[in-house]
């Protein structure tokens, strides 16, 4: 029996909840970078992100009779980050990454505002979320790992090639795919600025 | 805008985005935008088998974890001694590098007649053997995969191919290996240090980081201190690591030997009746944790070696063989 997307999803969703570790890890390989990733943009050393990832994990688990639906458990992770992301703004002091102050100041403000804006139990989040992730796996092969080692290793189009075993030029032709790709999954859904960002970006 | 969502962006530019986010509340609101977009897409590249291994320490959420923590705490005997008190203090005295408090370091002791068992912040096991002791670094999980080794102590190496593991004994050699299973036995009063491998593949390096030998499975390295030099051979690695289930194996080993350390495992004197016992040779495993009388009944069994036990007050107890 093959499982689509969906059924596995609730199938480890209700494992999860039934207080199934092997569910549980499962869950944390796949969500635990998404989350580091996320506080590396508001929070400036990475061990601290690292910290406070691993403090939304154990508080899902803990918490896990609370989550009523898959998607839930994004959704608790993503809040718990955002508010200790902010709680860490605000009260903890941190190494200046400028030699301006007021550069420093003015970063931290704009980052607590950001992360006041998140509502991670709107619908929109949900969708959002879900679409992007949607619109990575469904790259062809070769599209998604060229993709993927670009923006999520942050790669050298150089070090791609090498990684992968083909030449530049297929490298440079196969994100080409993945952005016209991208765009027109992501434009029937996202704000036209948003999808110009991520695209540009990867130029 | 995008440079400094990459963090590539100068300070020069930084300002002069600020500058342009404060304009007007539509750029302000298109920064947001942008930077939440950016911010549910990324991802970092931490390895996710670690981060779990170091969940699993971290937290006590399962039942399984705690019972592992309560099996360590009865082994009471292992005092972990934190080195960096006296650092910690200079650190908050002269408050002027923030990274000094890096330097602490962990040691875990095992006395004699004990054993141990310890998982390393990287997921890597290590059984500790009695009178062993175990150092190293705060800074150990992030990378560095450095420890110091006084004793015997048997490696279950979690494996990471980036980050090699790096064994340092107090015989001037050191063990480099990246994620496999293997013993050392070396204790400082003694000459040699013995180094067998398990499984995976083990590179003994000098002082200098020059690579002395390469073991493959099923070889022993013997390096002789006094020589400076390293003995190759094959052997049964069963011989070697049995310890660490609380067997121990004598191969050819005389009886006298044997007393010596039955004396410091269980406190007790051993006297020979009859001496010319004592250079008799004897094969054979035995059960290190229990009680000395079955001991005694294994020797008994196996070569006909008759014992009486002695109990005394305020004395150890004192055992005949014969």
């Amino acid at each position: 029996m093959t499982l689509d997307n969906n059924s596995l999803n609730d199938f480890l969703f209700s494992r999860f909840k039934n207080g199934d570790e092997l569910a549980f890890e499962h869950i944390f390989k796949s969500k635990f970078n998404q989350i580091i990733g996320f506080c590396d943009q508001f929070i400036s050393d990475h061990d601290d992100a690292k910290n406070i990832t691993q403090e939304a994990f154990i508080n899902l688990w803990l918490n896990r009779n609370k989550i009523e639906k898959p998607s839930g458990i994004n959704s608790f992770l993503y809040t718990f980050a955002k508010s200790n992301c902010l709680n860490f703004i605000r009260h903890q002091a941190v190494e200046e990454k400028y030699t301006d102050h007021a550069l420093h100041e003015k970063e931290q403000l704009l980052n607590a505002e950001v992360l006041e804006s998140f509502d991670f139990n709107s619908l929109e989040f949900i969708e959002l979320e879900e679409l992007i992730q949607k619109s990575i796996s469904n790259l062809p092969e070769k599209c998604r790992e060229v993709f993927i080692k670009k923006r999520f290793e942050g790669k050298m189009n150089k070090e791609i090639a090498e990684d992968l075993g083909i030449n530049i030029k297929s490298v440079e032709a196969n994100m080409t795919r993945a952005i016209k790709a991208l765009k027109k999954n992501l434009s029937e859904y996202l704000p036209a600025i948003l999808v110009q960002l991520i695209v540009q970006y990867l130029n | 805008m995008y440079r400094y969502l990459a963090q590539e962006a100068s300070e020069a530019e930084i300002k002069a985005l600020f500058e342009w986010i404060d304009e007007s509340a539509e750029n302000r609101k298109t920064f947001i935008r942008y930077k939440q977009a950016w911010a549910l897409t990324s991802s970092s590249q931490d390895d996710s088998e670690v981060l779990w291994k170091s969940l699993n320490k971290k937290d006590s959420f399962s039942k399984k974890t705690r019972i592992l923590t309560l099996s360590v705490q009865k082994y009471a005997a292992v005092a972990i001694v934190i080195f960096a008190l006296g650092l910690f203090v200079e650190y908050l005295i002269q408050k002027e590098s923030s990274d000094s408090v890096y330097f602490s370091q962990t040691e875990i002791e095992v006395p004699p007649g004990q054993m141990s068992k310890v998982t390393l912040p990287d997921g890597t096991a290590v059984h500790l053997n009695s009178g062993s002791k175990l150092f190293y670094n705060a800074d150990f999980s992030s990378g560095k995969r450095l420890v110091k080794l006084e004793g015997e102590a048997f490696f279950d190496v979690y494996s990471d191919k980036k980050h090699p593991f790096i064994v340092h004994t107090p015989g001037d050699i050191s063990l480099k290996v990246y994620g496999t299973s293997f013993n050392i036995q070396a204790y400082p009063k003694e000459g040699e240090i013995n180094t067998t491998l398990v499984e995976g593949s083990l590179g003994v390096f000098d002082q200098a980081g020059n690579e002395l030998s390469l073991l493959i499975p099923g070889q022993n390295a013997q390096y002789i201190k006094s020589e400076n030099k390293i003995v190759l051979s094959d052997v049964n690695t069963g011989l070697f690591t049995s310890w660490k289930e609380g067997l121990v194996t004598f191969r050819d080993e005389s009886l006298q030997n044997i007393a010596l350390k039955i004396e410091r495992w269980y406190n007790v004197e051993i006297i020979f009746e009859n001496t010319e016992l004592k250079e008799d040779l004897y094969n054979g495993t035995i059960l290190k944790n229990k009680p000395i009388d079955q001991i005694l009944e294994v020797f008994k069994l196996t070569s006909s070696l008759e014992y009486r036990i002695e109990y005394r007050t305020d004395q150890p107890t004192l055992i005949y063989w014969k």
